[in-house]
């Protein structure tokens, strides 16, 4: 393996890696501003320059020629390089700026060229707090700055398109947008105009960037010059906390972080996961974090009374309704309709309950939109786990099928789904059935219909895990508590977290913002015991554990090895309506 | 007031000199003339005579010691040579630069006003010797007069069938394609010329990989100056030992000085290289104007560092002797000084050139020429601290080559030398502020 000296100390690499990039693997940390993995490398920050060089070599024997002391000398480049666009070679010497004092200097000189213009904005700036620019300036800038003049000065909000909104002065030329639309969206919708100092991207005259993937350009900008218009100026991110889960906008199961404040989701913003999606996500999934905050149930369980209507109840009593509704109906007559939307773990629990209570296994509906997917992050499957229902076993039924089997039915038990928004069935079908309702949102079109509403848990309040449509099975963590307390959602939430949802004895607390919600892995274990049914798991982790034993899709795949990454299923799903 | 010759002149019985590149024929931009004067005979040579393939060219090209005249002279056979082996069906470029716009500078423009057919031959021979299909002509967007007359004189190449298809009933074919520049000193940067032939933003490429490597779309191109290229015919024509006779021994050929400033006889004049940059002064440019005293002399486009009146005894126009001078050949532009210019306000007008020509793209360039406009400014108008003056070095130091392109060296330059060699008008102005810091 060729060898090259980073810091006089010897790292073997893989020929072809560049210096930077090489670093950073190793965890040597090397500023840098303009260079992104995923794209080309114009190396026009400077932010990253090493001093390097190669052993000097004897013409004639070629072997490496040494000092007195039997060191072999080095032919330093009479310049310092951007290890960002520096090729490892066998032997090379880099020395960074922990070594060198000259690199240090350049690297320092270089961060307080970039501020002179750039504005104190800091503190109303929303990238402060998580802010290359920041940071890198207080690790390796100066103390002060010499600059005495006026700054230059370019226009402060520009919208750019209709979810992108640009402030100039605060752009330091990296260019990782506009190659972002030219290399990775393919758009071409930004370039720099103007030239020196008064440089900044733009759309060309009469266009707007509203590309599908606008918003990631927010992401990869290193300053607070690219701003998301929905989320600008709403919340800092020390204020928030990220959870690390996944998008369940679309079946391709996006890597995002979620943002929470007060129990409130602010943004949703992607998280790099090369399998799945790379460093992006498309703004659709991004914008649609509103549906985790809005519409949701705010009265707890809810039970049909004597006169029709819903009531409040507590949830052991609307469990205990659930239980003796189960019991009651006669073999056969209850339809179980398990969910796309739901989680591997609750759609196995429901399919376990079917068993136990001797009814056909669970169906499911499909939600694809023939043609809205653009075959990048964007696909036709709206609902996030069709592929984990498929490789569970269970039965996918067409909007036709599905409303002869309600026909048939006495109780229609529904997990997580709305067949009505889906177009399957209509409320006249469910006249005289009873309907027992695990839901998440008030516009749920059952509640209309339902003996019992229990609302359930989000993607983002719950546990568990969802196969995306290439098979990949990932880990959903809970980023908003709910009201209640359960113990595996609160070790998942971690330490940090509880304490940015607040107590009621913080000032902008807000109550309502955690809903009376229970997870529905939760829910089917507690109604199936008060049916007098075996259907006991210490976790979900233990539900998941029960699935990788029975299941042969799920084989070997455990919480742990889906660790951050997800685990590729052993068997293809990807066939069927996807 | 001519002074004594006691230093020799590198460029021998210069005043006895027959001007090749801009020889004093009427009319010499017209076809007919040019051909009655011997013109495109190279060329023939070059394409039907035995004695020539592409390699022999390039060696002969080597021979003369022809250096680029672009203002880095760099050895043209040597670059020439550089370009990869001819791979069938793979396009090849040639970019003959005309995009000259640094102050002082103005020497292609006569080339193209007045022999622009030498220009064509010389980029016909270097597309045989490079098999090159194409050659990009850029020009200089504000020199929309100029582009009006070449393209005249292409047109009439083309006529003649000296140009396209199967030239002169040989089987070599090549195309010569003009480009205007659209006014950014920026595109005369050999990477950024060929950024602005594809149609993008005119910012540098990263070197490596060379031009000769990955050029214009990806595919081998070379990119030569147009006074270099004009060299060409001449030592097809006249043979290397011939070229390389004229002119300083380690910078052959003829040469087209800039004069500019203030001088009696300003213009472009054509010597052998190694002229006394007194000489130049004092006898090809009439000697100072209103019989001043000299203060400095720039003596290649504004971007090399600028030389006291007492630096210039004995100096040669050549690239060692200027070098060792402590400033730069560039491309041989010349900007003369009189006792009675202000080095501040010089200064702050080469400054403000550089901060606005900066194409933007790397940090040390925008800011710092920016930063660097400021400082000499607020000194100029009589605000200047002394501290200044040494902030103006140091951010030198944070410039010279940390950048992609040398442009943030050209903007660099002017400044230490010009804070360095006359410091003491810098203190002067700095002192009568009322910041002044004893």
């Amino acid at each position: 393996m060729p060898t090259v000296y980073i810091d006089n100390e010897p790292f073997e690499f893989e020929p072809g890696a560049k210096v930077l990039q090489f670093c950073l693997d190793m965890g040597l940390v090397l500023p840098h501003f303009c260079y992104h993995p995923a794209m080309s490398i114009p190396a026009n920050c400077r932010q990253c320059l090493v001093k390097a060089g190669m052993p000097a070599k004897n013409r004639e024997t070629g072997q490496v020629e040494t000092d007195d002391n039997g060191d072999p000398i080095i032919n330093f480049f009479p310049k310092l390089q951007t290890s960002c666009s520096l090729d490892l070679a066998d032997g090379m010497v880099v020395l960074t700026q922990r070594t060198s004092e000259e690199v240090a200097g350049a690297q320092e000189d270089n961060l307080e060229f970039l501020l002179i213009n750039h504005p104190l904005d800091c503190p109303i700036c929303d990238q402060a707090g998580h802010c290359p620019l920041q940071n890198q300036a207080y690790k390796f800038g100066p103390e002060g700055s010499r600059f005495e003049f006026e700054k230059v000065h370019k226009p402060k909000r520009v919208q750019l398109g209709p979810r992108v909104t640009l402030d100039a002065e605060r752009c330091i030329n990296c260019t990782r947008c506009t190659r972002f639309t030219e290399e990775i969206s393919g758009s071409n919708q930004l370039t720099i105009i103007n030239r020196g100092v008064t440089n900044f991207p733009t759309t060309p005259p009469g266009t707007t960037f509203d590309e599908p993937y606008s918003m990631n350009v927010i992401d990869i900008c290193p300053v607070g010059a690219l701003t998301s218009t929905d989320f600008r100026f709403k919340a800092r991110v020390w204020e928030t906390s990220q959870t690390a889960s996944i998008s369940v906008h679309s079946s391709k199961g996006v890597n995002v972080d979620y943002w929470v404040r007060d129990n409130l989701i602010v943004q949703i913003v992607p998280r790099q996961n090369q399998a799945v999606n790379k460093y992006w996500m498309a703004d659709e999934d991004r914008l649609d974090y509103r549906r985790f905050n809005d519409d949701r149930p705010q009265n707890g369980p809810e039970v049909r009374s004597g006169d029709g209507s819903l009531v409040p109840a507590e949830w052991t009593d609307a469990i205990e309704a659930v239980a003796a509704l189960l019991s009651e109906t006669g073999k056969g007559k209850l339809l179980f309709l398990g969910s796309a939307h739901a989680t591997v773990e609750d759609n196995y629990l429901l399919m376990r309950l079917a068993e136990l209570t001797g009814n056909a296994a669970p169906v499911f509906l499909s939600h694809v939109v023939e043609g809205s997917g653009d075959g990048q992050l964007v696909t036709d499957d709206k609902a996030p786990n069709a592929a984990g229902c498929r490789a569970l076993g269970m039965a996918e039924v067409s909007p036709a099928e599905l409303k002869s089997h309600v026909a048939k039915a006495d109780v229609v038990y529904v997990l997580e789904d709305d067949p009505v928004a889906a177009g399957a069935i209509s409320t006249d079908d469910l006249a005289g059935k009873a309907v027992v309702l695990h839901y998440h949102r008030t516009t749920n079109h059952l509640l209309t219909h339902a003996r019992v509403a229990l609302p359930a848990a989000m993607a983002v309040e719950t546990v568990g895990t969802m196969v995306n449509v290439d098979g990949i099975a990932q880990r959903l963590r809970p980023a908003k508590a709910i009201r209640s307390v359960n113990r595996s959602l609160v070790m998942e939430m971690g330490t940090s977290r509880p304490d940015r949802h607040g107590t009621p004895f913080d000032r902008w607390y807000n109550e309502s913002h955690k809903i009376d919600c229970r997870p529905s892995w939760d829910l089917l274990q507690e109604i199936a015991e008060k049916a007098g049914l075996d259907l006991r798991f210490k976790s979900p982790s233990a539900i998941m554990n029960d699935i990788a034993g029975k299941v042969a899709a799920f084989d070997s795949v455990t919480y742990d090895t889906m660790g951050f990454g997800g685990a590729r299923l052993t068997t293809d799903v990807s066939t069927g309506a996807s | 007031m001519e002074p004594e010759a006691k230093y020799e002149s590198k460029a021998g019985d210069w005043r006895n000199y027959k001007r090749v590149l801009l020889p004093p024929v009427k009319d010499l931009q017209k076809l007919d003339v040019y051909r009655a004067n011997g013109g495109y005979e190279a060329l023939r040579s070059v394409l039907i005579d035995e004695k020539w393939d592409p390699k022999s060219v390039t060696e002969e090209v080597k021979a003369s010691g022809l250096k680029g005249r672009g203002g880095a002279s760099f050895p043209t056979g040597l670059k020439w040579s550089f370009m990869p082996p001819v791979k069938p069906g793979a396009p090849r470029f040639l970019c003959c630069n005309g995009d000259e716009s640094e102050p002082g500078t103005y020497k292609d423009r006569q080339l193209l006003e007045y022999n622009p057919h030498l220009v064509f031959e010389g980029i016909l021979i270097a597309n045989y010797a490079m098999s090159i299909d194409v050659c990009y002509l850029y020009v200089r967007g504000e020199y929309a007069d100029w582009i009006t007359h070449i393209e005249k004189a292409l047109a009439d190449a083309y006529a003649a069938g000296l140009l396209g298809k199967n030239i002169l009933g040989t089987d070599f074919s090549t195309e010569i394609v003009i480009h205007k520049g659209a006014g950014a000193y920026i595109c005369g940067e050999e990477t950024s010329l060929m950024e602005s032939l594809e149609g993008k933003r005119a910012y540098p490429r990263i070197k490596p990989p060379f031009p000769a490597q990955r050029g214009l779309w990806g595919h081998p191109t070379t990119i030569n100056n147009v006074e270099t290229l004009a060299c060409v015919p001449l030592i097809i024509s006249n043979g290397s030992d011939w070229y390389a006779a004229i002119g300083a021994k380690n910078h052959t050929g003829p040469m087209l000085y800039g004069l500019a400033g203030h001088i009696n006889r300003p213009g472009i004049f054509e010597y052998p290289s190694g002229m006394l940059i007194s000489d130049l002064i004092y006898e090809v440019g009439g000697g100072m104007r209103g019989g001043k005293k000299l203060k400095a002399v720039v003596p290649g486009g504004s971007s090399v560092p600028p030389m006291r009146a007492d630096q210039i005894e004995g100096v040669t126009m050549d690239g060692d002797s200027l070098r060792q001078a402590g400033s730069m050949l560039g491309t041989a532009g010349m900007l003369v000084l009189d006792e009675y210019t202000d080095m501040v306000t010089f200064l702050r007008r080469i400054t403000h050139f550089y901060a606005h020509e900066s194409c933007g793209q790397c940090t040390p360039c925008r800011e710092g020429t920016g930063w660097l406009v400021d400082i000499v400014t607020r000194i100029d108008e009589g605000g200047g601290n002394l501290r200044d003056l040494d902030l103006l070095i140091d951010l030198c130091d944070g410039m010279e080559g940390r950048t992609v392109c040398a442009l943030a060296d050209a903007a660099a330059w002017p400044v230490r030398w010009t804070v360095t060699r006359f410091r003491e008008e810098f203190e002067a102005k700095c002192r009568d502020s009322v910041f002044a810091i004893a």
